[in-house]
């Protein structure tokens, strides 16, 4: 059986140096697929779909809502040429009727074990329209390694660097944070996966470097400590997102090869002050996500809170907007109050104003998201913050002797246009 | 003398970090090597002027509080080296 997994494009964040990482979601629901399943993989972001091509079926995946429009496009050129047309991933929960309108079926909730049935659905011409296992979490026991072979590696290096792998750890979240939407599309139960699957699923990635996409690895203390010694001997070098805030398990983290955090940065505060120095103390360099337009944001506060990332020494910043996304509280906030301006999901990019804020007009705030970037990257510019980060990796690679020189043939290709 | 430092540094930069499209007589001195005004250079070139500067003039600079300053332009490192190479 012939199965063709398309990742649609979207637009990039504004402001931010373009990048292509292997995608995670795609490589993961390819493992719940049956080995004899014959998959193709093409990333819209790197590659152009030849519709031409046939396939028994096609899936679309989709991980944010500035994909489903493509996503919906997509499908209905497969669905004229005679093809049915699967879509599942995150995004696909989030606007699960929508992307029914434009599919054959739509999967929502987690893959694992479910997929014989989809298929032998499919052979037998009684396809669902869809499929909704929400809230029946599969045993986290079922989540296998996941499918990388499917990727077309070569796409994912820039000028000889390969891009990190993403892999995760765990699912659920316990947290409910206001602008995301984890709760819904993974639950509040934090489900760690098994170590032996953990450091079995490691040592398959033929990649120094990861990002550990888990929602936060500061869900349960004693598991984060246990992960951390597991993945010691690994020589791994990683991002993720935050870590707690404790001696041993900032060293543990360390020792494990930590390389930077993400931190959620909404407002100036000894908190944060103290949470970004605690990193640094500790050799792990943090990216800040930054998020402008909250009802407490006025002009003021934002330009406060520019200079205060300057003044902690973030090594990196990433300016967003907040964005209402379905099944999150800032949604049922904004719209139970008629403040949201936009329905149009390419709109939902994370750089554009499209709700009324609370304490400017929407052109105001936009103005303020653009003058965030150009103030933070004013003196040391957003290439040399990079190269400051790349340059703190390869000091830990050399360091452990796990740092391998790239070959000097591939210096000059970019993105998407290389050879093997 | 930095004239032709300059000029030097200018080839090397574009030789062996690739710089496509660009000869030494069109980048200016004087404009930022990060970016798109002048060289574009970016992150991942910028690991590889470090190495060329170790390799060719035996200078290793670390990404530090004096970084920026000597990245800023063709000039500006050729102006560091001369510095460095007197002492």
């Amino acid at each position: 059986m012939k199965f063709t997994l398309i990742y649609p494009k979207w637009k990039k964040l504004r402001g931010q140096t373009e990048f292509h990482l292997p995608p995670h979601g795609p490589v993961v629901f390819a493992a719940t697929l049956p080995r004899n399943v014959e998959i193709t993989f093409i990333d819209e972001n790197l590659e152009t779909i030849d519709f031409n091509d046939r396939a028994d079926l096609i899936g679309i995946s989709m991980m944010l809502t500035s994909q489903v429009k493509r996503g919906w496009e997509i499908a209905e050129e497969y669905r004229r040429r005679g093809m049915k047309v699967i879509c599942g991933g995150i995004a696909t929960m989030l606007h699960a009727e929508e992307t029914s309108l434009h599919a054959d079926a739509v999967f929502l909730g987690e893959a694992e074990g479910r997929m014989e049935q989809v298929l032998d659905d499919f052979r037998n011409n009684r396809l669902r329209k869809v499929y909704d296992y929400r809230t029946d979490f599969p045993p986290i026991t079922c989540v296998g390694t996941a499918r990388r072979d499917i990727l077309k590696r070569q796409l994912y290096s820039y000028k000889g660097i390969q891009m990190v792998d993403l892999f995760h750890a765990s699912r659920g979240c316990r947290f409910d944070c206001y602008p995301c939407c984890m709760s819904f599309v993974g639950g509040r139960e934090f489900r760690p996966r098994p170590f032996e699957k953990v450091v079995e699923e490691l040592t398959t990635i033929d990649n120094n470097r990861l990002y550990i996409v888990d929602n936060s690895l500061s869900q349960d203390t004693t598991w984060e400590k246990q992960l951390f010694r597991e993945m010691i001997p690994l020589k791994k070098k990683w991002c993720c997102h935050p870590i707690d805030d404790d001696d041993e398990v900032l060293d543990l983290a360390a020792q494990a090869g930590a390389w930077f955090v993400y931190q959620a940065i909404f407002e100036t505060s000894e908190f944060i002050r103290n949470r970004v120095k605690r990193y640094h103390d500790f050799g792990i360099g943090v990216e800040g996500t930054i998020l402008l337009g909250l009802d407490r944001h006025t002009e003021d506060s934002i330009r406060r809170l520019i200079n205060f990332l300057l003044e902690i020494e973030l090594d990196l910043a990433e300016f967003t907007v907040l964005t209402p996304f379905p099944y999150t509280r800032a949604f049922s906030d904004l719209q139970g109050e008629g403040r949201i301006l936009s329905y149009n999901w390419n709109d939902y990019t994370c750089d554009q104003v499209v709700f009324q804020p609370k304490q400017m007009s929407p052109e105001r705030l936009q103005q303020l998201y653009d003058e965030a970037w150009k103030t933070f990257y004013r003196e040391k510019s957003q290439p040399y913050r990079m190269f400051e980060l790349f340059e703190r990796v390869i000091d830990k690679e050399i360091a452990d002797g796990s740092f391998q020189r790239k070959p000097r043939t591939r210096a000059s290709r970019k993105f998407g246009r290389g050879e093997m | 003398m930095i004239e032709d430092l300059i000029l030097k540094l200018k080839k090397e930069i574009i030789e062996e970090l690739n710089v496509e499209n660009m000869t030494p007589e069109e980048v200016d001195a004087d404009a930022p090597i990060f970016g798109e005004e002048g060289l574009g250079l970016d992150s991942i070139d910028a690991l590889e002027l470090v190495v060329l500067l170790d390799k060719n003039y035996g200078i290793k600079i670390q990404a530090s509080k004096e970084g920026p300053k000597i990245f800023r332009s063709v000039k500006t490192i050729a102006e560091y080296i001369l510095e460095h190479q007197k002492k």
